[in-house]
């Protein structure tokens, strides 16, 4: 026979168990910027605006910066002078991609020539990247690391300093 | 005690039945789905990743129309269900999926409800039969080993339940959606009164900007409750957002109409012509007499060749429209040239000949015999055929009675 102490002292455990495995897991935004971090790139490849063909495993051997945004968005456009400025100062070590997401390509070409910056560009057919990518909102960005795996996520505008900083950690973090 | 042992083999087999049923319809075969099904159905079974309590299939933003079209792509390339959710899943997280899968920590989401909902049905059990007497307390929960094997039975009924969840499709749940969707407001508002309707297809706007079906619908509601100028800016808006909805372009053409563009209203219909416009489309076109009555606008303004072109192209779709063809013909008669007259008539008789009770047929046919052809008796013959009929046009009676067919 089951005493009412014990049904209480079973139902508790129990609420107890799932309140810790709901407290546990991460949340909505740990999630978010977490995804795809340490695991290998998905494949990115296609014509540059410019009409050359690119391909992210063509890169292996230097860090990439795979940069996902809209000539639309107003954080992409903010973002963008610092992405030129950082890949002026990584004309080698570094390759800075863009993929535009729901966009023309003329646009984009358009963007490109007003506000600078020369590295490729993938617009057209960009939807299947994008799914890839996991991509939810522009602007969005991957480093991926040489070895070809991603290497960290940022969740919004870029900035120069906070991505050198974060080239600077994680080139260590390799190295050791 | 037989009659008590007798009741509880009953309920045991009803209870058996009922489980049975359930588990063989949830499994059963369904239907082959078209690809296109297949995609609208697994579309509603994702969540947006950006939009708030909408699906894929309900949303607009960028990232939704992009997972359809991927979604569309695997469909096309032979993927299977669990292959697409998978790999959505894996893109996009566990939390994308409204359908949560059965294994690990996620399948407490349909274990739980069984295990609750079965040990609620044996504790009202003990309870009534304490109420009747027929249970002492000593007996009470005092067999332990039933309600043991009962939780056994109901974590293993969840299980199986979680088992089968991957392949719930969304009409299959017990409870029916959850979700008020854009869907299930649409067909609210269609029997709703003119204002709840066209505060209905707001509703759906807010969640939908660009929602063709609420735009068309809610530019139509607008023109009934004579609203013309918000009624012309939606229906503007939903053929701009997309040039092949029908109901947008029939909805605009009579608008237009009204507005004395016939020209622009002739456009639609052309337009409409190529699309694949479902049969009920033509069965409103037939029944309003659209069509017929932008061609005869444009003839009364001059433009007797588009008029002409606007009927073919009706014709092409209907070679058999009575009523296309006494248009055609009546139009081509008006126009006065010797050739197109005997062409003309040439069609009213075709008319006459498809569908002998068309009003207009008889109606026009009666009138060139008579004004035309000199042929009295034959006009009369259709005029006798025309008063014959339950609906007469109110304007065909004029015109009869204006050439002295009938007083």
């Amino acid at each position: 026979m089951i005493s009412a102490r014990s049904t209480a002292l079973i139902v508790g455990l129990l609420a107890v168990a799932l309140f810790g495995v709901l407290a546990t897991r991460d949340s909505g935004p740990d999630r978010i910027s977490a995804h795809l971090v340490s695991q290998p790139a998905p494949p990115l490849a296609g014509v540059s605006i410019a009409g050359d063909e690119w391909d992210l495993d063509a890169q292996r051997g230097r860090w990439v910066v795979v940069n996902f945004f809209s000539t639309t968005c107003v954080p992409c456009i903010v973002e963008h002078k610092e992405l030129v400025a950082f890949s002026e100062d990584h004309p080698n070590d570094v390759r800075v991609v863009s993929v535009a997401f729901d966009d023309a390509a003329r646009s984009v070409e358009e963007f490109f020539r007003t506000q600078g910056g020369d590295w490729p560009v993938l617009a057209a057919k960009t939807g299947h990247i994008v799914v890839d990518w996991g991509v939810v909102a522009v602007p969005e960005s991957y480093l991926v690391s040489p070895s070809g795996y991603v290497a960290a996520k940022v969740v919004g505008g870029i900035e120069r300093d906070a991505l050198e900083a974060l080239l600077t950690e994680l080139s260590g973090t390799i190295r050791s | 005690m037989r009659l008590t042992t007798r009741s509880n083999v009953l309920w045991f087999a009803l209870i058996i039945g009922a489980i049975t049923t359930l588990a063989i319809a949830e499994i059963a075969e369904r239907p082959v789905l078209t690809h296109a099904d297949r995609v609208h159905r697994l579309a509603e079974e994702f969540a947006c990743p950006v939009c708030d309590g909408q699906s894929v299939a309900e949303s607009d933003v960028p990232i939704a129309r992009t997972i359809r079209l991927s979604i569309a792509s695997m469909v096309d390339g032979g993927a299977t269900d669990d292959d697409i959710r998978t790999m959505l899943v894996a893109r996009f997280g566990a939390d994308i999926d409204y359908t949560p899968d059965g294994r690990g920590w996620t399948s407490l989401v349909w274990v739980l409800p069984v295990v609750v909902a079965s040990l609620a049905v044996v504790l009202v059990a003990i309870s009534v039969r304490r109420w009747q007497g027929k249970l002492t307390y000593s007996r009470k929960l005092a067999k332990p080993l039933i309600l043991g094997m009962v939780s056994v039975l109901a974590v293993l009924a969840g299980l199986f339940v979680a088992q089968l969840s991957g392949s719930r499709g969304l009409g299959d749940s017990l409870s029916g959606e959850i979700r008020s969707s854009t869907r299930s407001l649409l067909i609210e508002a269609g029997v709703s009164p003119i204002g709840e309707a066209i505060s209905i297809y707001t509703q759906v706007l807010d969640l939908q900007p660009s929602n063709t079906e609420a735009l068309a619908y809610r530019g139509w509601a607008y023109r009934r409750d004579g609203n013309l100028e918000a009624a012309m800016a939606d229906l503007e808006a939903a053929v701009q957002i997309d040039p092949s909805f029908p109901d947008a372009r029939v909805f605009r053409a009579s608008l237009l109409l009204l507005n004395d563009e016939p020209a622009r209203a002739a456009e639609d219909l052309v337009a409409l012509d190529a699309l694949r416009a479902p049969p009920i489309i033509d069965d409103l076109l037939s029944a309003t007499r659209l069509r017929e009555r932008i061609s005869s606008a444009l003839a009364d303004e001059g433009s007797l060749v588009l008029a002409l072109d606007l009927l073919r192209s009706g014709l092409t779709a209907a070679p058999r429209s009575a009523g296309l063809l006494a248009e055609r013909g009546w139009l081509l008669v008006r126009s006065g040239e010797v050739d197109l007259i005997d062409i003309g008539v040439t069609l009213l008789n075709e008319a006459v000949a498809t569908d002998p009770l068309n009003p207009y047929a008889l109606t026009y046919r009666a009138v060139v015999r008579l004004v035309i052809v000199g042929d009295r008796a034959g006009a009369e013959s259709d005029v006798l055929e025309f008063e014959s009929l339950l609906f007469q046009p109110t304007e065909l009676v004029a015109l009869l009675k204006s050439e002295g067919l009938i007083s």
